[in-house]
């Protein structure tokens, strides 16, 4: 029988630290469910939660946004994709059309989905036209739509592609000495896809504790629990305290169709640049739609990549900064009127802190 | 977009599966699914649509139970 979550908080508070430790989480739902469970209120002063790289929609390319904004409106193509990237703002001018939601109030054929197999059946209605499907997401996400691909798919359905990688950003960060944590918490259902394996380099090779965690409180309390024992006791080890979702090696269908249909590349991410292996390319270039219209993400522009101006983000997204240590948090920037993805996305750090209560940042002088 | 929500599945027809979450019922893909059995009655934790993995009545239920939380903290501070 597992703990309850009084259980381990009695157990955390009863641990002898000494020195803060810093746990970052590279999930949307995982901060979700320790911001709305109020954690970071009832663990020991010592214990720091950062929230990290979880959020697919907010390092998703600009480039890749504005191409499915052009392809909407210069080519007129219909366009689908998950809700949460149509308010995504792009970096153009004040006269120009910002986002897909703009796109499709100026006359856009664009259309939120849930799921990939509503790509199909939209393009099963519309047979005379070419549907585009922009994927932005994780692997939670990735390979859905790569078994989606290996079903087979209509032949006016199209695929533009900005799906990343989790754990790279992790190994970005602690390859390069940047990383602001000194434990993960890796994610549940990434790793109930990928297996809990790709998280064992943080282990081997930065010898850093790890333990993957589900999405409730008595799990994610678990999770922290184990990483602070590794450090205390010096036993480094890839902890599961998920092992009701996770393997070692992951579900083998999902990871057979990523393969059959994908190749692992390296990827640019909004506003932080080139990580090593963290995108993801068509095996099969006829169902990409740069293979058959102009690659708009690659037309020069000012500002093309970056997060919009002011906007910290990328910093948040690493989790070198709070949400609220960002100038524009809730001032310039709340999900009424975001300014970054961050604040756009359900899964982003602001809109969670924000949906959360957190109103007031370090620059709160500034409302 | 990643948020997993557990449904049991009612009814199986090739790889789609109707499945029930809370008296809501969605179609479901199971084709993630095909190296092990999966029956009706069984629960699943379900991402965009897709049956990424099978899972215990008691492991969906405390998950539910997360979410009804979520949800009430979040109506009464969102905005």
């Amino acid at each position: 029988m597992s703990l309850t979550a009084q259980h381990w908080l009695k157990q955390l508070h009863a641990l002898d630290l000494k020195k803060p430790i810093k746990i970052m989480n590279v999930c949307g739902g995982h901060e979700r469910a320790i911001t709305m469970a109020g954690l970071r209120g009832v663990l020991p002063t010592m214990i720091e939660l950062i929230p990290g790289p979880g959020c697919p929609v907010c390092i998703c390319p600009e480039e890749a946004i504005y191409a499915a904004i052009q392809l909407a409106i210069q080519e007129k193509l219909r366009v689908v994709a998950f809700g949460d990237m149509l308010r995504v703002p792009v970096n153009v001018g004040k006269q120009e059309i910002r986002s897909l939601e703009q796109a499709k109030a100026h006359g856009g054929k664009i259309y939120p989905i849930a799921s990939p197999m509503e790509a199909v059946q939209i393009a099963l209605q519309h047979p005379d036209e070419t549907v585009i499907f922009f994927v932005a997401g994780f692997e939670t996400t990735t390979a859905p739509v790569a078994t989606l691909l290996a079903q087979g798919v209509p032949d006016n359905l199209l695929i533009l592609l900005a799906a990343r990688l989790t754990y790279p950003a992790v190994k970005m960060l602690l390859d390069t000495g940047e990383a602001k944590f000194n434990a993960l918490i890796a994610p549940g259902h990434v790793a109930t896809v990928m297996g809990s394996e790709e998280w064992q380099f943080v282990v081997t090779e930065h010898q850093m504790p790890v333990a993957v965690a589900g999405f409730t409180t008595e799990s994610l309390l678990a999770a922290i629990y184990s990483v602070i024992r590794q450090q205390l006791e010096n036993n480094i080890f890839l902890d599961n305290c998920y092992p009701q979702l996770v393997s070692t090696h992951g579900n083998p269908t999902a990871k057979k169709y990523l393969a059959e249909t994908m190749q692992v590349v390296d990827a640019t991410w909004r506003g932080i640049g080139k990580i090593a292996n963290s995108g993801f390319v068509l095996k099969n270039s006829k169902l990409d739609v740069k293979s058959h219209f102009f690659d708009y993400s690659q037309e020069a522009r000012k500002y093309a990549g970056t997060m919009p101006p002011g906007c910290e983000c990328a910093q948040v997204v690493l989790g070198k900064i709070y949400p609220n240590q960002c100038p524009l948090y809730g001032a310039a920037c709340t999900p009424r009127t975001p300014i970054g993805p961050c604040m756009v996305s359900d899964e982003g750090a602001c809109r969670i802190w924000w949906s959360g209560g957190v109103r007031t940042g370090r620059f709160n002088f500034l409302r | 977009m990643c948020l997993g929500i557990p449904m049991q599945i009612v009814e199986i027809k090739d790889f789609n599966a109707r499945c029930e979450a809370k008296g809501v019922e969605r179609d479901v893909s199971l084709f993630m699914l095909q190296h092990e059995p999966v029956n009706v009655g069984d629960f699943v934790m379900v991402h965009v649509g897709y049956a990424i993995q099978k899972m215990s009545e008691a492991d969906a239920l405390s998950t539910w139970e997360l979410f009804d939380e979520m949800l009430r903290a979040a109506e009464s501070v969102d905005g």
